[in-house]
């Protein structure tokens, strides 16, 4: 009579081992071994992400290579201006060290638009401390100069008072700020 | 007589070898390509301390301060975000705001195309006399306490011990529960592999002493980064300093790294 006694109760305890058992094996297999190393997130997803590509290098990177461009850019207001942003990114230009595609070479209307990303006066938002704005086509005529002048004829896009500056000096005029 | 000959001729001939050698190198120098471009471990280090030392997770201080005062909405930083990461179209990790403001301090928000393209006009669509403008560059806020951490079901996001909200995409089962539960709207479905994607603050940049790209390209130095460990820096320096410094909605409690200069009261 005893052991029917026990015998629901041993089964009670069998099926909790067993489902103990389970769902330890389970956590086991399922769990991601780095999971819980630093928090409830597997901890090997910060050093994926820390091993993700470098798509843009530094100026540094730029002008190591292209030092005549380095001359001009870095004499000029322009300095802190990204080549990458007009150029587009180092990873499209240099793979595995060596060049490995061609970086389009933006010409008259889009130097237009790049300028006037910054220069544009017309948005009332831009401090004159921090940039020289201007607008268009009042400046062009201001400076006497045809309305469909695009940036880049006057002004150096690396240096942009390079010209202008070159000019003022040879021709001793003295031209009002 | 015969020896000193001999002699010479030994030091002469030893003397063509070496020009020679050295003729032959330097011309294969010239011939086999090179390779060219600085790897990324030759870029000079933007944030000192990082290169060479080993990482410790549980000491490091980051900060990211906007200076509204000084953004001119180029949207260099949006264009170089886009590029470094490969962002879809039409999904921002950061983008740039425009306020407008008129006489009777009604405010006016716009941000064509996330200010991918800058703002290379003025508002049309409204007939109001401007009385202010300014831009808002808005990105991850770095929250000390934030939201979608504490959302997310599968532990797909998480906060780093040094103090970066990241993803692992490969845990992200797409549910967008944390893009719902981020006050700064800085999260976002990628439709291409249907798991939630943010703003890092280029951690991958920074773990090899780069600055964010956003930061790098910034022409007006707006964005700033750096390491608050470093009483150098020029975060730690404007953070310790009598600077006007706030950050996003302060009342949600999510206590943010990201700090802004300059903010108004109409920003939120």
């Amino acid at each position: 009579m005893k052991s029917s006694y026990n015998s629901h109760i041993k089964r009670i305890v069998l099926g909790l081992v067993v489902f103990a058992v389970l769902g330890f094996v389970g956590k086991i297999v399922m769990m991601p071994k780095s999971f819980g190393k630093y928090g409830p997130y597997r901890a090997d997803a910060i050093d994926e992400e820390a091993n993700r590509e470098i798509r843009h290098g530094t100026n540094a990177s730029c002008l190591s290579c292209h030092p005549h461009e380095a001359n001009i850019h870095l004499a000029g207001l322009h300095k802190t201006i990204s080549c990458e942003f007009c150029h587009g990114p180092y990873a499209d230009h240099i793979k595995d060290g060596k060049v490995y595609g061609k970086l389009p070479v933006k010409t008259k209307e889009e130097i237009k638009v790049l300028c006037l990303r910054c220069h544009n006066k017309a948005i009332q938002a831009r401090p004159g401390e921090v940039i020289k704005t201007i607008v268009m086509p009042e400046h062009l005529e201001s400076q006497k100069v045809k309305v469909s002048h695009t940036c880049d004829q006057c002004h150096q896009v690396h240096a942009p008072l390079k010209y202008i500056n070159r000019a003022k000096e040879i021709t001793g005029i003295k031209e009002k700020s | 007589m015969g020896k000193p000959d001999a002699e010479l001729d030994k030091e002469r001939r030893a003397f063509i070898k070496k020009v020679l050698n050295g003729a032959i190198a330097g011309s294969l120098l010239l011939v086999i390509p090179m390779p060219i471009g600085a790897a990324t471990e030759e870029i000079p280090e933007q944030i000192p301390g990082i290169r060479g030392e080993k990482w410790d997770m549980f000491n490091q201080r980051f900060a990211f301060i906007v200076d509204i005062t000084r953004c001119i909405g180029c949207g260099s930083c949006c264009v170089a975000d886009r590029r470094e990461y490969n962002v879809p179209e039409g999904y921002y990790r950061t983008w740039v705001e425009r306020y407008l403001k008129d006489f009777e301090s009604e405010v006016y928000v716009d941000s064509p195309h996330g200010g991918l393209d800058g703002y290379q006009s003025p508002r049309t669509d409204i007939e109001v006399e401007v009385r202010d403008t300014f831009f808002v560059p808005k990105l991850c806020n770095m929250c000390k306490e934030p939201p979608c951490v504490q959302v997310c079901p599968v532990g797909a996001t998480f906060k780093t011990p040094d103090g970066f909200v990241l993803m692992d995409p490969k845990r992200c089962v797409g549910c967008a529960y944390c893009i719902q539960a981020c006050p700064y709207s800085s999260r976002f479905l990628n439709p291409n592999t249907r798991t939630a994607e943010k703003c890092t603050w280029c951690y991958h940049r920074v773990r090899k002493g780069l600055l964010p790209i956003c930061v790098n390209v910034c022409p007006t130095g707006a964005r700033k980064f750096g390491d608050l460990n470093d009483k150098n820096s020029e975060v730690y320096k404007l953070l310790h300093e009598h600077e006007v410094l706030t950050v996003l909605k302060k009342d949600m409690g999510t206590y943010p790294a990201l700090y802004y200069k300059g903010l108004r009261r109409e920003v939120v």
